[in-house]
């Protein structure tokens, strides 16, 4: 018989809700009370929590694992094909324009997706680069993909795909791109798959971060939010560090440094928020 | 097609020198003081040698580097170096401490008794948040311990926002005394309210 | 859908029980309110969404108010323009001519009464008495 998750009083809602926005920045509308409150039973029996009481202290003694979960209750974690294609669109919109204003032609563009997991980041960002920036042609360009787990790199580099990673791929870009190996997997051309470099990478090691190299463009999603404070700190300091001057950095579109780093400026770009290292004044 | 490149090497970066970077943290460029200050925490002194550079700097984001190796080493003593700019007169001085104890929360709790006790009352009011990340029982006495000889409304205030988080029913009487000493404090009688009902009688 | 006869209110304050209270201030006067919790977040949210009037502290984490003023009127119409009130629990003189400086269009030292701070915000954003 399962077992009846303690009602949460509207109290204990709003504790729980502080405590949210003040880590991550998630605000709960009125409208979304119910569904928090059953997230929050699910965590309470899945913790065997006594009560909500009990829960909290255990949430705030920060057992990482925990906030790591409840955050994940509130979150969509799939990773696809053309996720989050909005920043993609800035990335050729805004950003680019910006990097290679004070680039010549042949020059160098090296953009980092970190953590990168299966692969659908970086490889979305070549696609999208030969599908919609007119000058692409015109530089040479590096693609990065890292993450801390040697399995799922090794499958970035396989670059084998199901239906749900493609689904928002058009059969015109699959055909384009991947060959088709039965109904169920797809593989990402050979051209592609030899144009990005995969490596390990922990943020919060240096010795990780910094043979990497310098970057234009950074996008490190849906990762920081889990760490602690201090671990933010050194995986800012990190980032920041692998950023040329004026170079961009793009978080998860729920996440936003104001919990993580002063380091980067705001930038504003299509409406999204976009940061950026500053740029070097000219001596 | 084949336009996107696969990279052979990556841009090299210089590593810095470890024999150099007491001088680097001294004498260096922005870039160098912040590299330096990244890998301070290696140095056999390094203590001394980051109080010494946190004195001097003057640029936020190596100042907020030497705050990050402070937070690496983590010991009561690196927080006793962050704890003298909480008084300073300049707000993001003020910010990049908090934010640097934050990141060391044990190490700065072992400071909180005389925080709390401190003459000034902007120290005693940062204390509060940095008693938030303590465990409940403890940051609740503590919290109750101090409001009940406060007399500066804006500590007590500060105090009553993290008791409405981590406060238990002890802490209810000493709210309860709080408001009925400062009546006239409009935020300090809501904050007591809002505490009390979130503490409730579970 | 929004109402364009009211009067958008961002509080940016890192203690989340005097957003509360601003918050019940202004709501029950007409305003519409909006939270941030530092400087910075403060400032995403300027550049997102128009304001008719900002409300911040100057102790935040990540990035405090004198740094967040110097933020926002560094950046480019209307957003560099928004009135800003700061309320703040310090009193000192070269505290409040600290954050004139920075841009400040005025400053007060908590507590404020909620109908006080109903009255400024109504001035600041121009709606008659």
């Amino acid at each position: 018989m399962a077992e009846t998750p303690p009602l949460i009083t509207e109290e204990e809602f709003q504790k729980l809700a502080d405590f949210l926005y003040r880590r991550t920045g998630m605000v709960f509308t009125e409208t979304k009370r119910y569904y928090v409150e059953r997230r929050i039973a699910d965590r309470i029996v899945a913790t065997s929590s006594q009560s909500f009481a009990g829960y909290f202290a255990y949430l705030r003694s920060e057992v990482r694992d925990e906030v790591e979960h409840l955050i994940n209750a509130f979150t969509v974690n799939e990773t696809y094909f053309y996720r989050e294609d909005h920043q993609l669109a800035c990335l050729t919109t805004d950003l680019l324009k910006e990097r290679v204003a004070a680039k010549e032609p042949g020059d160098t563009i090296r953009i980092w997706s970190v953590p990168c997991s299966t692969g659908e980041e970086p490889y979305s960002i070549a696609i999208w680069l030969l599908e919609n920036w007119r000058e692409v042609d015109a530089y040479d360009i590096e693609i990065v993909g890292s993450d801390i787990d040697t399995r799922v790199l090794e499958a970035a580099a396989e670059g084998m795909f199901g239906k749900r990673a493609l689904m928002r791929l058009s059969p015109e870009l699959i055909g384009r791109y991947f060959h088709g190996l039965d109904d169920e997997r797809w593989r990402i051309l050979d051209d592609l798959r030899q144009s990005v470099r995969f490596s390990r990478v922990n943020l919060i090691e240096t010795k990780d971060t910094r043979p990497q190299g310098r970057f234009d463009v950074i996008f490190c999603r849906n990762v920081l939010i889990y760490f602690d404070d201090e671990s933010r700190r050194i995986a800012a300091e990190n980032l920041y560090d692998n950023l040329l001057p004026g170079g961009f950095i793009c978080l998860g579109h729920t996440e936003s440094m104001s919990r993580i780093s002063p380091l980067f400026e705001v930038c504003r770009y299509s409406g999204a928020i976009v940061y950026r290292r500053p740029r070097e004044l000219r001596a | 097609m084949p336009l996107v490149r696969k990279p052979s090497s990556p841009a090299e970066m210089p590593t810095p020198d470890v024999r150099k970077w007491s001088k680097l943290l001294a004498d260096g460029s922005d870039d160098e003081r912040w590299d330096a200050a990244r890998s301070a925490t290696l140095l056999p002194d390094a203590l001394a040698v980051l109080t010494d550079a946190l004195a001097r700097e003057r640029v936020p984001r190596v100042r907020e580097a030497i705050f990050t190796a402070l937070a690496k080493i983590g010991s009561s003593e690196s927080a006793a170096v962050a704890l003298p700019y909480l008084r300073s007169d300049d707000a993001s001085q003020r910010t990049a401490a908090l934010d640097a104890l934050r990141a060391m929360p044990a190490a700065a709790a072992e400071h909180l008794p005389q925080l709390l006790e401190d003459t000034e009352a902007d120290v005693r009011l940062l204390a509060c948040e940095i008693a938030r990340w303590t465990p409940a029982d403890h940051a609740s006495r503590m919290l109750g311990e101090l409001i009940e000889r406060e007399l500066n409304t804006n500590v007590c205030a500060a105090a009553v926002e993290v008791l409405a988080e981590v406060g238990n029913a002890a802490s209810v009487p000493i709210l309860a005394r709080c408001a009925a000493r400062f009546p006239e404090d409009p935020f300090l009688i809501f904050a007591v309210k809002v505490a009390r009902d979130r503490i409730g009688s579970r | 859908m929004s109402d364009f006869s009211r009067k958008r209110v961002l509080i940016i304050d890192d203690a989340a029980l005097i957003r509360t209270y601003y918050r019940s201030a202004l709501e029950t006067r007409g305003f519409v309110v909006e939270e941030a919790l530092n400087g910075l977040e403060g400032l995403e949210k300027v550049l997102l969404q128009p304001f008719d009037l900002a409300i911040v502290d100057i102790n935040m984490p990540r990035m405090d108010g004198i740094t967040f003023l110097y933020a926002l009127r560094s950046k480019e119409l209307p957003v560099s323009g928004i009135p800003v009130l700061v309320i703040s629990t310090e009193a000192g003189v070269h505290d409040a001519a600290a954050a004139r400086r920075a841009g400040a269009n005025y400053y007060l030292v908590k507590p404020v009464k909620q109908e006080t701070l109903a009255q400024y915000a109504a001035v600041f954003c121009g709606v008659p008495r």
